[in-house]
């Protein structure tokens, strides 16, 4: 198990007083950090919150904002919410999970993609969408979802021109 | 942007008075709606494009246009942006690409000239509406809650202050009394708008009354429905609304401390929220002695962690405080332990950002609205199989068809299929409701009383290409997935319904299934520890009421006659259609179709490799393949 | 504070602050439940003690209520075994059986509400954990909260961080006492106690040689949290009555009670 740099995890802290009660935005600090909770870092945070570890941990496995191993630079998330459900979203999902070889809560090995679904975004006039990091994506078919994989850093917004 | 601090009501004032007579008051404006939507629709790009083509014209002529653009938070009509309307003609321009910019600037902006392309067609007339107040799908609303959005640039409170903003604080503060406010929203009957509809003045006088050494009030921004997205569009598109409306319930109540929750996958939502914080601290409307008034009020933002359970009071509770959200029994309400075990006021997203205007223009003015027991307006987010998917706010009391074929258009598929079928109100914890009932008011006990209830808003039409038996099946996917599992009936009973409905979408079915179904649903309804349990068998028993012979067509017949049900049927190809031009076979992601690509050759669908996709059916030119 | 609510007919007295679960065990009325234990707060996740509750005020209208919870109050109207909580505690007690189907205690009291096989699908690969909470809640009042619920939903169970032997436990057996189902597992042999995979080393007494049922770990949070001498709880039964034996009668000799005063000190 490799050593985890605490540096990022310690500046976290450093911006919160010492209370249990931002657990919950500490650790969304550190899944932003590290694109995971490590555990070393949660050690830290137990001892300096003051939370006992196995709480620390059971916060931790709650929410699905966190996960406990690495996600991938581009995180796909699929939009399972009625509109997009009724609109064709488990197509889309099937065809991500064929192509990208692996299934919901995984990250491919290169650690390059996550996929996930996600319970409905808001963006439901647009169904299906599939979020990108942190960037929707709607009107969406199994063949322009495939874009959505291009290893072109810049594929979000210039495939958003190409389609409107 | 100036750095003034408000020292007084009369310093306010002034300052207001200044902006509105000031050159950036005058000013006429390009709206270019950036809301979670239109973004997901190109809109920075098409923003980025406006500011470069109107920089790029000459000084003199800038100076002649007076012009500012300003980019808005969602206008509701997400699925025909990316929007932009020029204010205050009011030109309203849809589905704008970048490349139209340049027209945009140079033709409409600078020459008046209207251009006809970018002009929303009315479906029920076929005719082109180049204004904004004309177009069926707003003129149709009576927007109180969302009265801002779209209009103003989120991230500026000077736009906010030149609407009105903040003077509903203002009057609350200095000229009433925190007895005279709260009796002013007990007049006012407002309910609470995120789908419990309690009244909000009782909430606000029980908390008022309890003891304890610190107050709450909480604005509720877990949105979690699906298909909802009202608050999600205030949060971004007028976060000042939703500050001065708890500033007022603080004030009323005699809380310091706010917190504003919003769930995780609303970011943009809270980077707003966080400007308009820090813009309102700077201006002295938050912070301490508020005005000069000696009263002290500040909000803190609390992220949620991606549960939808988190949107049930007790649990967000928990989650701020650092714990797992899980809920607990509300034998003892939260207005006299709730937060921290703090007398705490939860409210909705949409009930804080009527309190201003409640305020402004009267208790009197918002009971004209609506019916007898529940005033107001209401704001829903209608998607699915209409024509005008989008924000809706409309009275109280507007019926169901009004809304989908007034505001709605009407149904987006002409075809055999595309007839209405039901409408889902209420998200997981409502219903759906037939054709026979679209006559129903939509109003917060109406609905309730047939199965189904408005919940925070949540609308979706759906037609014949939908089966209902599924629909069931994903609402309790949902909710066996969102479950905290603390209790039994919602963990245990809700998961074991999602098997008895999966099996009956997959063809497994027995008719005794039925009745199971409705017995463990009362077990459900009344022994869970929270509402997600309680009203987790909904969508079952609403299903089951209204299209029970859809049902039984799965179960006795074993077909699904909306043709959704993978299980239950069958691609097959039509040799006598079929032309061997291989389309299918490349669209095949299963390799479930053989046949050689050749004319008078016919392709044929293995039905055990098939997975039911229907990218074949789609992709047939000859329309050879079909469901059966 | 007393004053009076009805049982299954039966007028009773209760006391502010008391639990209608509290106030029904006290007049001995049995109300059946599972993620209910004195040591701790009440839950409410079993619902097996739910009761129905009314007013003469509520005009006919009755709640079903979890006892554990539901505070005791003036002119209460309580049936604690009603037929709609009788369908509520069966259908209860048939998922758990589901879940749970070599549970002895769920079996058992599933068969006294006519459920001798669950009607539901049985979980595959189960396990005796009802998730009553016991153990986690025990573990956080009385010991370290060495371990907790993790995940949601159908995926929850109680469990230690990531998976491996829990860094807090002091093995000292709170969690396997309290567990209804015998769920939580340990052995004990050659004076080490197993359990979570951690191995714990009992105390020896230094004096009498003899192992004592506490582990090492167990001694030091006990001395630590009361504030006391480790020695005091690294001691046998025979041990300590010896010295406080030995320290009484220092203390008995009035005579020399100067020197005693020193003795005792010492």
């Amino acid at each position: 198990m490799n050593d985890v740099d605490l540096a990022p995890t310690n500046e976290i802290l450093s911006k919160y007083p010492a209370d249990a009660r931002h657990l919950v935005s500490v650790l969304q600090d550190i899944q932003l950090a590290y694109r995971y909770l490590p555990r070393q870092a949660l050690e830290k945070v137990a001892e300096t919150l003051g939370v006992p570890l196995a709480k620390v941990f059971g916060v931790a496995t709650f929410y699905k904002a966190f996960t406990l191993t690495p996600r991938g630079k581009r995180v796909l998330r699929v939009c399972t919410g009625t509109a997009c459900h009724i609109r064709g979203a488990p197509l889309l999902l099937t065809e991500l999970q064929k192509r990208l070889n692996i299934k919901p809560g995984e990250t491919t090995e290169d650690l390059e993609f996550s996929l996930e679904v996600v319970n409905c975004v808001g963006a439901c006039a647009l169904a299906p969408v599939v979020v990108v990091n942190d960037t929707a994506h709607g009107n969406l078919t199994v063949s322009r979802v495939r874009r959505l994989l291009s290893t072109k850093e810049k594929a979000s917004s210039s495939n958003q021109e190409e389609e409107n | 942007m100036e750095t003034v601090r408000y020292e007084s009501a009369e310093g306010f004032a002034r300052h207001v008075n200044d902006l509105r007579r000031s050159a950036f008051a005058s000013q006429r404006r390009v709206l270019v709606c950036c809301g979670t939507g239109c973004l997901a629709g190109g809109a920075q790009q098409v923003a980025i494009e406006m500011d470069k083509q109107l920089s790029a014209l000459p000084a003199a002529k800038r100076t002649e246009l007076n012009l500012v653009m300003k980019k808005t938070g969602c206008h509701g009509f997400c699925e025909k942006g990316p929007l932009v309307v020029l204010m205050p003609e009011g030109t309203f321009y849809k589905g704008v690409k970048p490349k139209d910019v340049a027209d945009i600037v140079h033709r409409t902006i600078a020459n008046g000239e209207v251009l006809e392309h970018l002009l929303y067609v009315e479906p029920k007339t076929g005719e082109r509406v180049a204004r904004y107040g004309d177009i069926d799908f707003y003129a149709k609303q009576m927007r109180v809650a969302m009265r801002n959005i779209g209009h103003i640039d989120p991230a500026s409170i000077d736009d906010y202050l030149l609407r009105g903003g903040y003077a509903s604080m203002v009057k609350a503060l200095t000229t009433m009394s925190p007895e005279d406010v709260l009796v002013e929203i007990e007049k006012a009957k407002l309910r609470g708008r995120g789908g419990g509809g309690f009244d909000a003045g009782r909430k606000w006088r029980s908390a008022k009354k309890a003891m304890g050494d610190r107050r709450y009030v909480i604005c509720n921004g877990d949105e979690g429905d699906p298909g909802a997205f009202m608050d999600r569009s205030i949060m971004e598109g007028d976060p000042h609304g939703v500050i001065e409306g708890m500033i007022i319930g603080a004030y009323a109540v005699g809380s310091h401390d706010g917190f504003i929750y919003v769930r995780q996958e609303y970011p943009l939502a809270v980077e707003h929220l966080r400007k308009a914080i820090d813009d309102a601290r700077g201006r002295g409307l938050l912070g301490k002695n508020i005005l000069g008034t000696g009263f002290d009020f500040d909000i803190e933002i609390a992220r949620g962690g991606g549960a939808f359970v988190c949107g049930e009071s007790s649990a967000l509770m928990r989650s701020v405080e650092g714990k797992v959200g899980e809920p607990r029994a509300k034998y003892v309400h939260a207005t006299e332990k709730g937060l921290f075990d703090q007398p705490t006021v939860l409210n909705n997203v949409e009930t804080w950002v009527n309190v201003p205007r409640i305020i402004e223009k009267g208790a009197d003015w918002f009971t004209s609205l609506g019916t007898d027991r529940s005033k107001g307006t209401k704001a829903f987010a209608l998607t699915g199989k209409v024509k005008n998917t989008g924000l809706v706010e409309v009275e109280m009391g507007t019926t169901l068809r009004e809304i989908i074929w007034g505001p709605g258009g009407g149904m987006i598929d002409d075809g055999p299929k595309g007839k209405f079928k039901a409408v889902q109100t209420g998200g997981p914890s409502g219903g759906c409701v037939p054709e026979s009932l679209l006559d129903l008011p939509c109003d917060f006990d109406s609905l309730t009383e047939v199965g189904s209830m408005m919940g925070s808003g949540g609308m979706i039409v759906m037609d014949h290409s939908t089966c209902m038996v599924d629909v069931a099946r994903y609402f309790l996917s949902f909710l066996t997935d969102e479950s905290c599992g603390k209790c039994v009936p919602c963990r245990e009973g809700l998961l074991q319904m999602y098997g008895i409905v999966s099996r009956i979408c997959e063809g497994q079915g027995k008719l005794e299934d039925l009745e199971q179904i409705e017995s463990l649903s009362q077990t459900i309804v009344v022994g869970s520890l929270c509402a997600l349990g309680k009203s987790g068998p909904n969508p079952v028993l609403s299903t089951l009421k209204y299209f029970r012979d859809e049902y039984l067509a799965h179960i006795q017949d074993k077909r699904c006659p909306a043709g959704v049900c993978k299980a239950l049927i069958t691609y097959k190809v039509n040799h006598d259609a079929c032309d061997g031009c291989g389309a299918c076979l490349r669209s095949c992601v299963s390799q479930a179709i053989s046949g050689t690509i050749r004319k008078g050759e016919t392709f044929q669908i293995d039905e055990m490799k098939c997975d039911r996709c229907g990218a074949c059916a789609t992709v047939c030119k000859r329309a050879a393949i079909a469901a059966a | 504070m007393a004053f009076h609510m009805t049982i299954n007919g039966r007028r009773v007295d209760a006391n502010a602050g008391e639990t209608v679960l509290a106030t029904a065990r006290r007049h001995g009325i049995p109300i059946p439940t599972l993620c209910h234990h004195e040591a701790v707060e009440p839950f409410g996740s079993c619902r097996l003690c739910m009761v129905e509750v009314t007013k003469a005020a509520w005009k006919g209208w009755k709640g079903l209520m979890t006892a554990c919870l539901y505070p005791s109050a003036p002119d209460l109207i309580i049936e604690t075994d009603s037929p709609r909580v009788r369908q509520v505690r069966k259908t209860v007690l048939d998922l758990l059986l589901a879940r749970c189907p070599d549970a002895d205690v769920i079996r058992k009291l599933a068969s006294e509400y006519g459920v001798e096989q669950t009607s539901f699908v049985p979980r595959e690969h189960p396990d005796k954990c009802i998730l009553c909470g016991l153990c986690v809640r025990v573990c956080e009042t009385a010991a370290t909260a060495a371990i907790s619920t993790v995940q949601r939903g159908h995926h929850r169970e109680v469990g230690t961080p990531w998976g491996g032997p829990p860094p807090d436990c002091i093995g000292c057996l709170a969690c396997a006492h309290v567990c209804p189902t015998g769920h939580i597992q340990y052995s004990e042999a050659g004076g080490v106690r197993k359990i979570w995979e951690r191995e714990f080393k009992l105390v020896r007494c230094k004096e009498t040689g003899k192992t004592l049922p506490i582990t090492e770990e167990q001694a030091a949070f006990l001395a630590k949290r009361q504030g006391m001498d480790p020695s005091y709880f690294t001691m046998s039964e025979e041990a300590q009555r010896t010295r406080t034996a030995t320290t009484l009668g220092k203390i008995a000799r009035w005579d020399k009670l100067g020197l005693v005063q020193e003795e005792v000190k010492s």
